[in-house]
């Protein structure tokens, strides 16, 4: 528990030297307009926190290459969640991540970790300029590194893949002068707690799954919003609940954003209710 | 305990949902507000625009990488062509009748980095002539759809 602290604080101070020396450097920038390359997701892709957007991470247009790295941290009642993620983004078409999530059951003692590597491509559109705003489709390669707990919870799986297809529009002008940003994702996953808990299990596998946001840009640089996740529920002795957030993200600049959430993520491995904060730190260029 | 905890839970979701669903119909509902005053109006009237126009020329001329494509350009007939363009669009009294916008830029080899700048530059020059936030999306919004014709022959 004492590691995971230290190397979260270290890849905090990482992302704030990073975002420093990169604010410092304007030319380094994408050309992208603010925001539209969203914040990190826990599985690493570009989206809203809980849920892949179909923006790809960091403001890199069709002529750049754009990187990002992220740590985020989450505070429920029984449990906290870190993840370290980073992505590169090759000329607004393709996007490949990788994210390191660890869950710590504090309550129940020791805790879950997983590795996804991501990959998404813009299939057309874009989130400003076309009429039907952005789509893109998906893939997230999920690794547990320790397979025992969901296993014995009754898992048929320690890895697995989802696959999605996304798509985010900006509607000018639409809610008392501000822009509104809308994004629509369909799953297909055997997840278990977004694969923390195994994939597949004794009441179903493999299924369709929609998530959805909206947020308000109240100024150009801070966004504000809700999320909603909908999830299996495929173990009989760890009931599942869809996931939900609010959540406000402030871009400094094209170079360093924080978000900031409320979630309630239901039921998880047995304990009720899991409620808590959120905060992440991203660095782009 | 627990049900009593599930029962919050259904009554906060449902909160939630019914926010999201309340902003949803706002939404829809304010999407035309003020339907007396147009953008032209609310953006300053002409004097305004054409203080944009200058503002963000100034910034163009400022940047090597976009300025190149104004090398053959007359830069006066420029100007007052795209004033009386952002009067049309937003419902002032004008009629633009210069170039499509994709003849305008025809094999420019503009690239969406370019393309973004310049956007970049207009909102920042409608903020320092004091266009208000609700009315620089708002003109943003009536521009996005040009995107495409922009770039069509590029």
């Amino acid at each position: 528990m004492r590691n995971t602290g230290s190397s979260m604080r270290r890849a905090i101070v990482a992302a704030a030297a990073l975002g420093a020396f990169l604010a410092a450097s304007p030319s380094m920038a994408g050309s992208r307009i603010l925001g539209t390359g969203a914040v990190s997701a826990i599985e690493g892709a570009a989206g809203g926190g809980l849920s892949p957007w179909a923006v790809l991470a960091s403001t890199a247009s069709d002529d750049e290459i754009g990187i990002t790295a992220s740590a985020t941290r989450a505070w429920l009642d029984d449990y906290r969640l870190t993840v370290k993620g980073a992505s590169i983004n090759l000329y607004d078409r393709l996007e490949f991540s990788i994210a390191r999530q660890t869950l710590e059951l504090s309550t129940l003692g020791g805790e879950l970790e997983q590795d996804i590597y991501g990959a998404k491509a813009r299939l057309f559109g874009d989130v400003l300029y076309h009429p039907l705003g952005i789509w893109s489709a998906g893939v997230m390669h999920k690794r547990l590194v320790d397979g025992g707990v969901p296993t014995a919870l009754g898992a048929n799986d320690i890895n697995g893949t989802d696959a999605y297809l996304s798509a985010s529009k900006l509607l000018f002008n639409a809610f008392f002068g501000r822009n509104v940003l809308l994004n629509g994702t369909l799953r297909n996953t055997a997840a278990n707690q977004g694969g923390l808990l195994g994939f597949g299990g004794d009441q179903g596998g493999r299924s369709w799954m929609a998530e959805g946001s909206l947020g308000v840009f109240v100024t150009p640089n801070w966004v504000v919003g809700t999320e909603y996740r909908q999830k299996p529920d495929n173990l009989s002795v760890a009931q599942e609940d869809d996931w939900q957030s609010i959540y406000s993200a402030y871009f400094f600049n094209k170079h360093v954003s924080v978000t900031g959430a409320w979630l309630d993520l239901g039921d998880i491995a047995g304990l009720p209710s899991q409620r808590g904060g959120y905060l992440s730190l991203q660095a782009a260029f | 305990m627990g049900r009593l905890k599930m029962t919050f839970k259904l009554t906060l979701r449902r909160k939630i949902i019914a926010g999201v669903l309340i902003s949803t119909l706002l939404l829809t509902g304010c999407a035309q507000h003020n339907p007396h005053t147009t953008l032209y109006e609310r953006m300053g009237g002409q004097p305004t625009i054409d203080a944009v126009v200058d503002n963000l020329l100034y910034r163009i001329a400022d940047d090597d990488e976009v300025v190149v494509y104004f090398a053959n350009s007359n830069i006066d007939l420029f100007a007052e062509s795209l004033a009386t363009q952002l009067c049309e669009i937003s419902d002032g009294p004008c009629t633009y009748d210069g170039p499509p916008m994709d003849r305008a830029h025809q094999t420019m080899g503009i690239t969406d980095a370019h393309f973004n700048r310049v956007v970049e530059y207009l909102d920042a020059a409608m903020q320092e002539e004091g266009v208000t936030l609700a009315a620089r999306n708002d003109m943003l919004g009536r521009l996005a759809p040009l995107y495409e014709d922009v770039m069509r022959l590029r």
